[in-house]
């Protein structure tokens, strides 16, 4: 302790900005980790409390999955004796269009016996103006008190909304009071009656689900089991909180993706503090050795390093807390809406939930990750002799034999990843490979700096004779100092490669699929997006549909998330013969593509995602099973697709099976294909005449609708865009550091050559050709791992995320693109300490001379 | 109605002396019709002192506890339309579907939990209800004055086989007429209702209150029922009494 005040603290103060610069990669890791899982926490916290408030009473929810059931389960639930009392439940959120508001979340029950389970009104005062008028027109709602503040609302007052029959004006006939219930979905909350939600959602005679409490004396699990063995297979009964780890599975593969960013923020952060910490113990040899000589134990000075590493790690883990919350609000609104965009699923999640394990964890992984990085140089001061650090002399130089038994265990390590590549198979194997050839890169680095700069000298030097070389054989004599950022470098870029390439190579198979699949003139969808499933089409729309002048076919879809294996996948059902006829370059990965559509189009198999084949160990005749209303539907697989609907797995049928399992004939979106003779702008319009205020529809044109997709991957791959900016903070922060310590190594060096009459400028060039040279090896070293990494990373993807099988392809255009951003940013950083240098004290620089 | 809720606050309570059953049972005896046709104004205020008023024009037909009953809201506009089929049974909670005109469709009231409110009045479902006097136990409580009339003051008690909402109540049956005067009603040992008959008229020999007022003491509101054209024995239909008929607006 006295040692970290009397000689850590001091040095410390006088390096100031390299201290910060180097807490500065902790800061980041940990601000992106806190920040990161602070968001989807926070997202799923939200809809947990949404969950929880809306439940009220609620002991256990029967539900169908997406497709609802018919009224009469509801009769049968309500006699059965373990049931105190049932009622019944459809919950939507649907666009008010108030500017800044989002969704307002309608929550339709049947107000005569819904207050039995749920608090609808506070402190005694009546929530509804008259519940006979409420129950009796169909334009009532409830809003909470709060959304009415907020909107300018008082009781009577009008609010537009889309129905299926068109826009309609809402008449709010009640106000619930802050709090509880109200609060639910940041407030944003309505009640509305159910019949009269069945025919603004489209949704017939059916409900979303039952939300009930047991009778006095039975238990809950009692009246599950009795539940289960009256509904059927068909049927989920569980407690409220489960819908929240249907939810949690969705946003776990965002998870991971969040988890990957912030890990590899962290294993940046950890070389900046190694280099930092290296270049500390170097400046600081004579330092050690004169505490040696005094009798400082190697252990003391050992520990006196590690204790500057965890000092660094408390205070850069601590204001990575402080960021990481701050950057969790805006983090938050922008995973719940790319949640609400891509699975129709979300949250306002207006406030943050910070979970101080969580917190707690982040803490401890920084300061650990920076006790890790100054362990080899703790170590390598621990080892000083006093003697030699006593003598003057360079001391950066690598032994030969350090550099050897480092490129003999990259070998060793690159056969291991060469073998397990030819081993395949096993996920242990694969892992053990993409961690062999991390490592062997690390271990190479230094030796590939080395070789790289000796190489550079000569093209330096061409450029500019003096500063070329100066600024070369800096790098050549200082190896350990420049492979550490180039180290830092290199990993950072190969990850945005590996990013880039993935998005690159994502675009490329979801285009493709676009143009096999995507091919009809206009979609006629219910609903603004294609994810977005409130509201459902009667089947009729399609035979009027079909009526209209210029059409020639009109193919139904139904689209709903039900549960396969415990994961929430897609089932699409449509006309699949249909589709198949219409299908351009038809491709399939498993199975022939007509006879699947034949077969399935017959009810005699599925056809399934390759995603869900990967991710469930499907291949043909494979059995699916899926529980629907009508009983356990069970089929073959009969064909397998690539298919990017879903990230967890789509399984398509026919719209036959779908009717006899599900009773459910409704449609979320008409495919329809033009005659030849007809313009797809001008059918548009004569659809969009033809229901003008009778019913809820937008009608998209094809471009339009794989703009939307192509605006949906854009957004999931916007993370490739924080990577590329936490690279470019890298090598500034990487450069900045590397400079100031060379800088500061080269002092007498500089010195003299100002003495023997070399111009300001010819020293800045210096520093910055030196700057240059560092990003070009970083560039070239990270393109390289890069393109290991985008293999690894793709198979990752596709063995452990979403089983999306996408065809390998190097980002050029990216990589190009980071050439002037990486020289540029080196540039940047290279101009501080380049003032630095030529406006140091001559006098100072030459005092020893 | 009236009669109805006057039998269902008897319904609703138990007994233990055979005499206080026995002046229950003259008492239902006395009010027995074939048939029963008003209609009804309900004015109800709230704690604030608003009032909002509805009428509607009521149906019954059959027996004390197994009588079917159609109401039919006419006014106001908002409610026009919207009807209520009441058909009760003597060993078990009642049956109520509910038409919605605007909507157009009919539903099932779910009877499970039966201390709801009767759309925003300050009857409950319950009180609608026409029970038994089996469903309840009896015991004489001594001897009262309503509005000067001079009355018995019987305790009544639901039995354990039967769920109410109220673990306790009275009811006060005038001595002159055997015309029901008052009933308070307790939860959880609490005085929670108060229902007044008043302006008790003898219509076609039944001995009837044209003004019935009950007060919800929780909440401090008040709604006031008039029951105005009140006739027995009128000739109405058994198809009239069905979920199908309550979807034939009049």
């Amino acid at each position: 302790m006295i040692l970290l005040r009397l000689i850590s603290w001091p040095y410390a103060r006088k390096h100031l900005l390299r201290s910060i610069l180097t807490t500065a990669g902790i800061v980041l890791g940990v601000a992106l980790f806190v920040g990161m899982h602070t968001a989807n926490r926070s997202v799923l916290g939200a809809f947990n409390r949404t969950v929880d408030r809306i439940a009220g009473s609620t002991e256990l929810q029967v539900s169908a999955g997406e497709s609802g059931f018919d009224e009469e389960i509801l009769e049968r639930v309500q006699a059965q004796p373990e049931v105190r009392i049932a009622v019944p439940v459809i919950e939507a959120p649907v666009e008010t269009g108030l500017k800044g508001q989002g969704n307002l979340l309608i929550l339709a029950v049947d107000m005569t016996g819904d207050r039995g389970l749920r608090n609808y009104d506070f402190e005694g005062d009546d929530v509804i103006d008259d519940p006979l008028v409420f129950l009796a027109q169909p334009d009532s709602l409830i809003v909470s008190r709060e959304f009415a503040d907020r909107n300018g609302l008082r009781l009577q007052s009008k609010l537009s909304m889309s129905t299926m029959n068109g826009p309609r004006r809402f008449t709010i006939r009640g106000l619930m009071k802050t709090g509880g219930l109200a609060s639910a979905f940041g407030g944003n909350l309505a009640i509305m009656d159910i019949y009269a939600a069945q025919q603004v959602f489209g949704r017939g005679r059916k409900f979303d689900r039952i939300d009930l409490a047991v009778k006095e004396g039975v238990t809950v699990e009692q009246c599950r089991a009795a539940l289960e063995k009256l509904l059927g297979p068909g049927f989920e009964v569980g407690p409220p909180g489960s819908r929240g780890s249907q939810f949690e599975s969705i946003v776990k593969v965002f998870s991971i993706s969040s988890a990957m960013s912030s890990a590899f923020a962290l294993f940046i952060g950890l070389f900046i503090i190694y280099n930092s910490f290296s270049i500390a113990v170097t400046e600081r040899r004579k330092e050690i050795g004169i505490l040696r000589a005094l009798g400082a134990t190697r252990g003391r000075i050992r520990n006196l390093f590690l204790s500057e590493g965890a000092a660094a790690g408390i205070f850069g883990s601590l204001a990575g807390l402080a960021a990481g919350v701050l950057i969790a609000k805006g983090l938050s609104r922008y995973v719940s809406g790319l949640l609400v965009d891509i699975y129709s699923v979300g949250e306002r999640s207006d406030e943050i939930t910070i979970d101080p394990g969580l917190l707690a964890w982040a803490f401890a992984i920084g300061v650990a990750t920076s006790v890790l990085a100054s362990f080899l140089p703790a170590r390598s001061a621990a080892r000083v002799d006093p003697v030699q650090a006593l003598q003057k002399g360079r001391l950066q130089v690598l032994s030969a034999g350090e550099n050897r038994i480092r490129r003999w265990l990259a070998v060793t390590l690159v056969a291991i990843c060469a073998a397990c590549l030819t081993l395949g198979g096993s996920r242990p194997v694969f892992y053990v490979g993409f961690f062999s050839v991390i490592v062997a890169s690390l271990l190479f680095t230094p030796s590939l700096s080395l070789w790289m700069a000796r190489a550079l000298r000569p093209a330096l030097q061409w450029m500019r004779p003096i500063e070329g070389a100066l600024a070369a054989d800096s790098l050549i004599q200082a190896p350990r100092r420049t492979s550490a950022t180039v180290t830092a470098l290199m990993m950072s870029l190969a990850m945005v490669i590996a990013f880039n390439g993935l998005a690159v190579a994502s675009y490329d198979s979801i285009v493709e699929w676009l143009d096999s699949t995507f091919n009809p003139d206009l979609f006629v969808n219910t609903n603004r997006t294609l994810g977005a499933r409130s509201f459902h089409f009667p089947a009729v729309i399609g035979e009027q549909l079909s009526a209209i002048d210029g059409i020639q076919t009109v193919q139904g879809v139904r689209t709903l998330r039900v549960t396969f294996r415990g994961t929430p996948i897609l089932l699409v059902s449509a006309d699949l013969r249909g589709i198949a006829r219409h299908t351009v370059n038809p491709r399939a990965v498993a199975g022939d593509y007509r006879e699947m559509h034949r077969l399935a189009g017959e009810g005699k198999g599925a056809v399934v995602a390759e995603n869900l084949a990967m991710l469930h160990k499907l291949g043909l005749g494979s059995e699916v099973e899926i529980a629907s209303p009508g009983g356990v539907l069970r089929l073959p697989v009969v064909g397998v697709l690539r298919d990017f609907s879903d990230q967890l797995g789509t399984i398509f049928i026919d719209t036959s099976v779908y009717l006899k399992y599900w009773n459910d004939d409704t449609v979320d979106i008409f495919r329809v294909y033009l005659k030849k003779s007809a313009s797809a702008e001008i059918v548009k319009g004569r659809i969009q005449e033809r229901f003008a205020g009778e019913r809820r529809l937008f009608v998209l044109m094809n471009t339009e609708i794989k703009d939307y997709v192509i605006r949906l991957t854009d957004q999931w791959f916007a993370m490739t865009h924080v990577q590329t900016a936490v690279a470019v903070l890298v090598a500034i922060l990487g450069i900045v550091n590397t400079l100031t310590v060379s800088i500061g190594d080269r002092r007498r060096e500089i010195g003299v050559l100002r003495a023997v009459g070399a111009l300001n400028a010819q020293v800045r060039h210096t520093i910055w050709m030196e700057a240059l040279a560092v990003a070009f090896i970083g560039l070239v070293l990270g393109m390289l791992l890069g393109a290991v990494n985008l293999y690894y990373q793709l198979d990752i993807v596709q063995r452990d995320i979403s089983g999306l099988v996408v065809a390998y392809r190097f980002p050029f255009m990216a990589s190009l693109w980071l050439v002037p951003v990486m020289l540029a940013s080196a540039f940047l950083a290279a101009l501080w300490p380049g003032e630095a240098a030529v406006r140091s004290s001559l006098v100072e620089a030459l005092e020893y001379e | 109605m009236s009669r109805a809720i006057w039998l269902l606050f008897l319904g609703s309570l138990v007994a233990a002396a055979q005499d206080a059953r026995a002046l229950v049972e003259e008492a239902q005896k006395r009010g027995v019709s074939k048939s029963q046709r008003y209609e009804g104004v309900l004015e109800v205020a709230d704690s604030g002192g608003k009032v909002t008023a509805k009428r509607w024009v009521s149906e019954r037909l059959g027996a004390w506890g197994s009588s079917k009953t159609i109401l039919r809201f006419t006014a106001p506009a908002e409610v026009k339309g919207v009807a209520l089929l009441v058909l009760n049974h003597p060993d078990r909670s009642s049956d109520q579907w509910m038409w919605t005109p605007a909507i157009g469709r009919d539903r099932r009231i779910a009877m499970q939990d039966r201390s709801t409110r009767f759309f925003g009045t300050d009857f409950s479902f319950e009180d609608l209800e026409e029970r038994d006097v089996d469903q309840s136990d009896f015991k004489l409580a001594g001897e009262d004055a309503v509005d000067g009339a001079a009355c018995w003051k019987i305790e009544v008690r639901p039995k354990a086989t039967r769920s109410s909402q109220y673990n306790r109540g009275f009811i006060w049956i005038r001595k002159d007429n055997y015309a029901a005067a008052q009933v308070e009603s307790y939860v959880k040992d609490r005085l929670a209702r108060r229902l007044n008959y008043r302006r008790i008229e003898k219509v076609q020999n039944v001995w009837t209150a044209r003004l019935l007022e009950m007060e919800d003491l929780r909440r401090k509101s008040k709604t006031v029922m008039k029951l105005e054209k009140l006739e027995y024995d009128i000739p109405l239909k058994e198809d009239d009494f069905t979920v199908a008929a309550l979807r034939r607006e009049r």
